[in-house]
């Protein structure tokens, strides 16, 4: 099995997904229709092969998201038929003091996962790229804490944060004389407790990707910044990162499209706790929607998933944009 | 190679996708005619014991209604699915809920009206007024059965207690000593003195126990449907204070402040914490599903202070709204015997009692009369024979807790208020600067606004 | 999992055309690895490689590097397996001794028995399988209607598709529950039945994409001269093009298998029954009520399945991780 279109007869690479007019490009027909030469045409053929997309997307994907925005102006609570109330949970939302602490938490552990995690694969794979051999050992054993199921992680990572002094972790400190730590019980220790497991489990798909990328910077640049003599940390500077440049942007984007939608981990961890120190935004949408054992507020949550997405939204745009840039250079 | 590879792969999937096919299809329903009536058992975990007992009970059951097919569901209260299942419909057709929500549950219409089936079993004016009430409507109707009722307790380890050098006959009888015990034990021990819950909503139930102990008031019912959250006081600041100083001050909390129901009873259960407070009944599920030695479990009463109350609690056997009338009659017959037969009857008492200690489950764990006080002490009386649990390391408790005087949780919000409280807990146990005042004063006024929605 | 809310961006733009950009990256590697092979370099050249002060550095990133990820890598996957069978009191107090106390093997057989790790896992394969063959079903189909039947309206349908990978999957989580609980049409509830993970797997618009695109690239002819032939819509798709797009199915069905293993909050959602959850779900539901030692044989369980598959199908992964793992943030 081929996990990548490396052979001849992959499908051609593209920056962006097939603009709908694509198909324009079919031979064009210039019959009268009828019923009769719909049918003849193959067009009882056409809905079979399309009826599972359709089912599939109607009922799953198109309906929950018109659903989504008419929800959004809606009270509901399956109880009694849903009233219509226009921006009140908008309102009601906005007004939740929950809500900036769930925000200004989130773009924490976004920021402290970029200061964690981002340069750390980027110095992995450049060091990794240099060796000459092991390289297949040291490629399994990073993306190793990839193969191990989230939810297996976080649990067995919350064994290693046992605050007491015979914890894993504080065992640990203890050998080099740093006293215990509190880490998932602290308010000011959780997030970046948080943040190094959400590291150590996403860094390993980060590295193969940089790998792959620093294998496709073309030789000829260093040996052309060799005969203008530069050293190897010019090199670094002058040929591998403006060649990265786009990667790194490609995957800066996508970790915070990542970390702003985090649930796993506060939600496995601390429930968002210690007194909401790890409440995320996404954490706040499950509460709204699911916590209540009386039934949620789904207004509230729709109305919360649907400001999240305008704010992804933005970024994916962002994204397409510089991207866009990159690959006409 | 690799596309032979694929073609492995695919056909392993393949298999597997034939065989959940084939399980999807077989979860029909009973095809020998009877009536399959689904019922909550346990929550997860439990113990195969457990499970033993409970068929031996479902046997019988069903030798006594032939035409009914009793199929045990494994259930626990948990708020995240407790909605879900309530939302689709997948609830058992019997199950059980807490006193905090039966209210909202049966105003929204989502409860079983069993007024006339309680009449007609005859024991409708046998039940506890106070417990009654509980799950009355304002329309008068009655909407579930009472089955169980606890007061909280201050549970106590005597393995620590005795390594630390304290009397385990004596548990201590006013916050101070329990502060002090706590301190010695986590000196002596080197374990958490003294523990509380403090997530889940949990940590705003055990917060308010303890705040009620100290007089506290945490909510008023104006009488109009309306109520007042009073949740800033001196009891309940003096409840955090405490808490924080037993933390930050006396180190004698042990590393760990994010533990529930469950896993306070784990740990507790491993030994590893000297008190808690939490039901009375939990000694069951500690030495049934936790694996606690039961030598090593002491029960007591709440220290009480300034007019305090003990918190109590229970809970209801219920059905959805939604059963036909043949299921209905089912559901009742079944909780009348599962549920309440043992608490009138002396026959089905002995023979409940019988089958729970032929399985080494715990029977004569001390709960709070559901029924007249009368009929329960004489309840007491049939089962004496069958008690298996270590009554003599609970006098502490049965000794006082009819002289407490019993509160019940507030009715307003009571969950999401919880939830709000726990955030005090935690605030106090993991910030050693938590401003306690302003705390309370914000909970204070987020548990108003969800009482005005 | 990708149009099932979770909290991956899976569905968002950026994954998709990172997807292809990667694709692009790695293909440009296989070509050189062809041409080039011999003149291989990276930022070190071969007369670098030959100093002194980089051999001593190079010496001290292979120490660096084998130290840092056996490690990071493999260290709690092997503290996790000594744990699995090692007395609950002495992973508290000792974490790091060897058995101190002897090995206790009944965790094992207990996590297997008791805690019913054989169920859950059998649970976690069904949805896995499930999910698998609904994304195959519905984008082979999909993608052969779009690409090769081509109906009028298929430019439409093309554009509703993509559309969808804009919304992130946040939106969907509350409205697509209801729709579980409420399916329109037929008026069913499908919580707690594996329908209500697999559906919405499948309407999953990046594996169209990717299945429609490779088949865009399929050679016309091919069609042409078995329809003149008199082979039907059906016969041409089951007979030539499926076997011509072995590839892309490979591709599409690890992604399939490795998100349905993965997926935590909407199994968690959908399936309350603890009968027919998987593993993700399960585990931390058990976490309260499981002796520590047992709970981490069932984790290290857990754990060896995806490890030891990844160690068989290592390049397999590896190479995957080009494109798949950049989806996890």
């Amino acid at each position: 099995m081929t996990m990548t279109p490396t052979t001849t007869d992959a499908p051609p690479p593209a920056s962006a997904p097939a603009p709908p007019h694509a198909a324009s490009a079919r031979p064009k027909r210039s019959r009268r229709r009828t019923p009769m030469t719909w049918l003849r045409g193959g067009g009882l053929w056409n809905l079979a092969f399309l009826a599972p997309m359709l089912i599939v997307f109607g009922v799953f994907s198109w309906w929950p998201i018109a659903r989504a925005f008419v929800m959004s102006f809606q009270e509901t609570n399956l109880v009694s038929p849903p009233t219509w109330v226009w921006f009140d949970n908008f309102a009601r939302v906005l007004s939740d003091p929950n809500l900036g602490t769930a925000v200004l938490n989130t773009a924490y552990f976004a920021a402290l996962a970029l200061v964690f995690g981002f340069p750390l694969p980027i110095i992995m794979a450049v060091l990794m790229s240099e060796v000459r051999r092991g390289k297949g050992l040291y490629s399994a054993l990073a993306y190793l804490p990839v193969v191990v199921p989230p939810v297996v992680a976080v649990l067995l990572w919350k064994v290693f944060y046992n605050a007491s002094p015979d914890g894993v972790f504080n065992t640990v400190l203890g050998w080099v004389g740093i006293p215990p730590q509190p880490w998932l019980q602290s308010s000011a220790t959780a997030m970046p407790s948080l943040v190094i497991e959400a590291t150590w489990a996403a860094a390993g798909g980060s590295i193969i990707i940089y790998l792959a990328a620093l294998i496709a910077v073309p030789p000829e640049l260093y040996d052309a910044a060799e005969v203008d003599g530069a050293g190897i940390w010019r090199k670094i500077w002058h040929v591998t990162l403006p060649q990265l440049r786009g990667i790194l942007f490609i995957m800066l984007i996508l970790q915070i499209i990542g970390t702003a939608q985090v649930f796993l981990e506060p939600y496995l961890f601390t429930g968002g706790g210690p007194n909401n120190a790890t409440l995320t935004v996404l954490l706040l949408i499950y509460r709204y929607a699911f916590q209540n054992s009386l039934g949620g507020d789904y207004g509230e949550a729709t109305a919360l998933s649907l400001m999240l997405a305008i704010f992804l939204g933005i970024l994916s745009w962002l994204y397409f944009k510089l991207t866009d840039r990159w690959s006409t250079n | 190679m690799k596309s032979r590879r694929t073609v492995a792969i695919a056909g392993i999937a393949a298999l597997a996708m034939v065989g959940a096919l084939a399980a999807c299809s077989d979860a029909g329903g009973s095809d020998d005619g009877k009536l399959e009536l689904r019922v909550a058992t346990f929550p997860p975990g439990a113990e195969q014991a457990a499970y033993d007992a409970f068929a031996e009970q479902e046997k019988q059951f069903e030798k006594a209604n032939p035409d009914i097919d009793i199929v045990g569901v494994e259930y626990e209260w948990t708020a995240p699915t407790f909605a879900a299942q309530l939302a689709g419909g997948s609830l058992p057709d019997v199950f059980t809920v807490p006193f905090t929500d039966t209210k909202t549950l049966l105003e929204n219409g989502q409860l079983m009206d069993v007024t006339d089936d309680i009449d007609e079993l005859g024991y409708a004016d046998k039940f506890n007024p106070i417990i009654l009430d509980e799950v009355t409507g304002s329309d008068g109707n009655v909407y579930g059965f009472p089955r169980q009722a606890y007061a909280n307790g201050l549970h106590y380890n005597r393995d620590l207690f005795e390594q630390a050098g304290l009397d385990p006959d004596q548990p201590p009888t006013t916050w101070d000593e329990v502060r002090a015990a706590a301190k010695t034990i986590a000196e002596k021990t080197g374990k958490a003195g003294y523990a509380t819950m403090a997530s889940g909503n949990t940590g705003g139930w055990q917060l308010s126990v303890q705040a009620d102990s100290r007089g506290a008031s945490l909510q008023t019912d104006n009488g109009d449907g309306t109520y007042t959250s009073t949740i800033d006081n001196d009891a309940t600041k003096a409840t955090l204070q405490y808490l924080h100083d037993l933390r930050w001050e006396d180190d004698s909390m042990g590393a760990t402040f994010d533990l529930d129901w469950g896993s306070i009873n784990q740990e507790f259960a491993a030994g590893n914490i000297g008190m808690y407070t939490s039901g009375s009944d939990v000694y069951t599920a500690l030495v049934r599903d936790f694996g606690m030695p039961s030598d090593q479990y002491g029960l007591t009463v709440i220290p009480v202070e300034d007019s305090g109350g003990v918190l109590g609690g229970g809970d209801i056997a219920v059905m959805p709204p939604t059963l036909d009338d043949e299921t209905k009659a089912a559901a009742v017959k079944w909780i009348d015997w599962y549920y309440m037969q043992k608490l009138l009857n002396e026959d089905a008492a002995v023979a409940d009692a019988k089958a729970l200690s032929a399985s080494d489950q715990p029977v004569g764990t001390p709960v709070l009369p559901v029924l007249d006080k009368e009929t329960y002490l004489e309840s007491q009386k049939w089962i004496e024979p069958y008690v298996n649990v270590p009554l003599d390391q609970m006098t502490g408790f049965t000794d006082g807790i009819f002289d407490q005087t019993p509160v019940g949780e507030f009715k307003g919000q009571t969950q999401p208020i919880y939830a709000l409280m726990d955030n005090l807990v935690q605030a106090v146990l993991t910030d050693e600067n938590a401003d306690i005042d302003a705390l309370l004063a914000q909970v204070d006024v987020d548990a108003q606004a969800l009482l005005d929605q | 999992m990708t149009t099932a809310p979770s909290a991956g961006p899976a569905t968002t733009p950026v994954s998709t055309s990172l997807r292809a950009k990667l694709a692009g990256v790695t293909r440009r590697r296989a070509e050189r690895d062809a041409a080039e092979d011999a003149a291989d370099r990276s930022i070190l050249s071969g007369h670098d490689r030959r100093r002194r002060g980089v051999r001593a550095s190079m010496s001290g990133v292979h120490v660096f590097l084998f130290v840092g990820l056996v490690i990071a890598g493999l260290g709690p996957l092997l503290w996790l397996a000594k744990a699995a069978v090692t007395p609950t009191q002495d992973t508290l107090s000792q974490p790091f001794a060897l058995w101190p106390n002897g090995i206790d093997w009944a965790n094992l057989e207990q996590a297997w028995n008791d805690v019913h790790i054989d169920q859950y896992f059998l649970n976690t394969l069904y949805v896995a399988a499930g999910s698998w063959f609904f994304q195959l079903l519905v984008a082979t189909t999909a993608g052969y209607a779009l690409s090769v039947l081509r109906p009028r309206y298929a430019p439409i349908l093309n554009g509703l598709v993509l559309a969808t990978l804009f919304i992130p999957a946040v939106v969907l989580l509350v409205p697509l529950y209801l729709t579980i609980l409420h399916v329109p049409v037929i008026d069913v509830s499908l919580l707690n039945s594996y329908w209500a993970v697999w559906l919405p797997a499948a309407a999953n618009a990046f594996n169209i994409l990717l299945v429609k695109r490779f088949f865009d690239s399929l050679p016309r002819e091919v069609f042409e001269a078995a329809r003149t032939d008199g082979a039907g819509p059906f016969r041409v798709f089951w007979s030539i093009v499926l076997p011509m797009s072995k590839p892309i199915l490979g591709v599409v069905s690890v992604f399939a298998v490795i998100a349905a293993w993965k997926d935590f909050l909407w199994p968690l959602l959908v399936l309350p029954d603890p009968a027919v959850q998987p593993l993700s779900v399960r585990l931390p539901a058990v976490q309260s009520q499981t002796e520590l030692d047992v709970f981490l044989a069932a984790l290290a369980i857990s754990t060896i399945i995806p490890v030891v598959l990844f160690l068989i199908f290592q390049r397999l992964f590896l190479r995957g991780a080009g494109l798949g793992g950049a989806v996890k943030g």
